[in-house]
C-alpha cells in the first residue's frame, strides 16, 4: 500500500477523523431514512427491489439447479423406503378418485346444460407460465419467493401463482426476468374467498404463520374444520374456484386455515394469467381515469361553446 | 513492475474479501433448501460474518461496508427497509466499543458473546420491523432462528478462519 504523503495526512485526518466519529450515528441515521422512505415512497422501493432482484434471479438460477437435483435425490432415497405402504394409499386414492372422475363428468355435462338454457357469459379465458421457485428468503418477517420469470415472460402484477395442489399467492413485484411472489401465508396478504358449502364470503388474511385467519366472516356463519376454501374471484383479480385449502381450526376469536400447498416442497409455480382487468390493473385503471377526464373536459368545452352561441 | 501490480491487486482483493463473503453468504442463503421448516428458522449469516470480522479484523469489515451488506439483505428479503441494517450497524458498534476485550478472548468466550450480541441486534431488528410494517409480529420465529443463528455460528468461523489463514501465508 502507498504511504499518504504528509499534506493528505493533514486534510484528510480532521475530516476522518470526524467522520469515524459520527459514522455509526450518520448511518444509523441514514437507515431510518430508508425506513421513512419506504413506507412513503412504494413505488422506488419496488423499482430498486426488482432492479436488485433482476441482477441476482441469474445467479440463484444457476446455483439452485443442483440444490433441485440434490433434494430430488433425497425425495428419491424417501420414496423408495415408503413404496409399498405408498403403493397401497395410492390404490385407495386411485379407486376414490375414480369415483370422483365418474361424478366431475357427470357435473360438467349437466353445468354446460344448465349454462346453456341460462345463456351464461362464459368466464375469460386463462393462461399460464410455468416458472421455478429460484429464491425463499425465509426468516420470521415475510413469506415470499423469488421465482425465474418475469415481464418478457407475460408475468403480471397481481397474477394468481398456484401449484398442483393450489393457490399459492400473488404476483406482488415483477422485474425483467424475476417476480416476486407473496404467498398467502405473508402477513400482508388478502384475499377474498368462499368458505364451505354454504358460500360464505370471508378474506384470507395471512399473519406470516403456516396456518393463515379468515376475516370479516358474517356473525351468524357456523363453519366446521374441513371446509373447503376457494378463491372467490371478487375484485376480479384471480379467477374464481382456486382451491386454496381446508379449515383446520375454529376458536371463538380465530378460524384457521391448512393451505393445500406443500410450502417446503415448492419448486414450480403456475402463474394464472385470468384475462380479466381487476382492481389491481393499475395500467386500465389510469386509462379509464384519463378518458373520463377528457371525456368531462369534452363535455364541459361544447357546453362552454353551446351557451356561448346561445349568449350570441 | 507488473509483478507489483499484481501484488498490489492481490492486496486489494484480501482486503475486500470479508466484506464480498459475507455478501455472498447473504445470496446464498436465499436458495431454497426445500428442507421442512427451515424456511422460517434460515440462520442471519449476514450477522454471522459482519460480527466474525467487526471481532478478527475490524479494518477490513468498516462500518459503511456493514451497512451496503444490510441494506442489500433487506432488498432481497423483500420486508421493510432499515431494521436489518439498523441490527447489523449495532452489533458491529458494540465489537467495536468493546475491542480490546476480544484480544486475549478464547473462541468459546466469543462464541458467548456472540450470543449476546444476536440477541440485541435481532430484538432490535424485530422491533423495528414491526414498526415499519406496523402490525404486531409472532416473536417466536425470531427467537429459533436465532437459536439457529448461534448454532451455526461456529461452523462458518471456522471456515471464515481457514480462509484467513490460508490468505495470510
Amino acid at each position: 500500500m502507498n504511504k499518504p504523503t504528509g499534506s493528505e495526512i493533514r486534510v484528510a485526518s480532521p475530516l476522518k477523523a470526524w467522520a469515524s466519529r459520527f459514522a455509526l450515528l450518520i448511518l444509523v441515521g441514514a437507515a431510518f431514512g430508508l425506513m421513512l422512505i419506504g413506507r412513503t415512497n412504494t413505488f422506488l422501493v419496488e423499482e430498486t427491489r426488482t432492479a436488485v432482484t433482476d441482477m441476482v434471479t441469474p445467479i440463484l438460477d444457476a446455483v439452485s439447479q443442483p440444490v433441485d437435483t440434490f433434494s430430488g435425490v433425497i425425495d428419491q432415497a424417501e420414496t423408495l423406503a415408503n413404496l409399498q405402504s405408498e403403493n397401497v394409499a395410492l390404490k385407495e386414492q386411485n379407486a376414490r378418485l375414480l369415483h370422483w372422475q365418474a361424478v366431475a363428468r357427470r357435473l360438467e355435462a349437466e353445468n354446460a346444460a344448465l349454462r346453456d338454457l341460462n345463456q351464461m357469459v362464459p368466464d375469460p379465458g386463462m393462461r399460464y407460465v410455468t416458472a421455478r421457485v429460484v429464491g425463499d428468503p425465509g426468516g420470521a418477517f415475510v413469506r415470499s419467493v423469488l421465482i425465474n420469470a418475469g415481464e418478457r415472460d407475460g408475468i403480471e402484477k397481481g397474477q394468481a401463482a398456484t401449484t398442483g395442489a393450489g393457490l399459492a399467492g400473488r404476483v406482488a413485484e415483477v422485474g425483467l426476468r424475476s417476480a416476486r411472489v407473496l404467498l398467502v401465508t405473508d402477513i400482508n396478504s388478502r384475499i377474498p374467498v368462499i368458505v364451505g358449502d354454504g358460500r360464505e364470503r370471508a378474506v384470507l388474511a395471512g399473519d406470516n404463520t403456516n396456518a393463515p385467519l379468515l376475516l370479516y366472516l358474517g356473525p351468524t356463519v357456523e363453519l366446521t374444520p374441513g371446509d373447503q376454501v376457494t378463491t372467490s374471484g371478487h375484485g376480479g383479480v384471480f379467477p374464481p374456484g382456486l382451491a386454496i385449502g381446508v379449515v383446520s381450526a375454529v376458536s371463538e376469536n380465530a378460524i384457521r386455515v391448512e393451505p393445500f400447498v406443500d410450502w417446503d416442497h415448492m419448486e414450480i409455480l403456475r402463474i394464472v394469467d385470468y384475462e380479466m382487468s381487476g382492481i389491481l390493473d393499475f395500467k386500465t385503471v389510469e386509462a379509464a381515469r384519463a378518458e373520463r377526464a377528457a371525456a368531462a373536459s369534452r363535455a364541459a368545452a361544447t357546453e362552454d361553446s353551446v351557451t356561448g352561441g346561445a349568449v350570441r | 513492475m507488473s509483478q507489483g501490480v499484481l501484488h498490489r491487486l492481490d492486496g486489494v482483493a484480501r482486503n475486500i474479501s470479508p466484506f464480498f463473503v459475507t455478501l455472498l453468504l447473504v445470496l446464498l442463503s436465499l436458495l431454497p433448501l426445500r428442507i421442512t421448516g427451515f424456511a422460517s428458522i434460515v440462520p442471519e449469516v449476514a450477522l454471522i460474518g459482519v460480527f466474525f470480522w467487526s471481532v478478527h479484523r475490524p479494518d477490513l469489515m468498516p462500518i459503511w461496508a456493514v451497512f451496503i451488506i444490510g441494506f442489500v439483505h433487506d432488498l432481497l428479503a423483500g420486508g421493510a427497509w432499515g431494521p436489518g441494517i439498523v441490527g447489523l450497524l449495532i452489533a458491529h458498534a458494540l465489537v467495536v466499543w468493546q475491542h480490546r476485550f476480544f484480544l486475549a478472548a478464547s473462541f468459546v468466550l466469543i462464541w458467548c458473546v456472540f450470543m449476546l450480541v444476536a440477541a440485541v441486534s435481532m430484538a432490535l431488528t424485530w422491533l423495528l420491523t414491526c414498526l415499519a410494517m406496523m402490525a404486531y409480529i409472532d416473536p417466536e420465529p425470531v427467537f429459533f432462528q436465532f437459536l439457529m443463528t448461534v448454532a451455526v455460528y461456529p461452523v462458518l468461523a471456522w471456515f471464515f478462519l481457514r480462509g484467513q489463514r490460508l490468505f495470510q501465508r
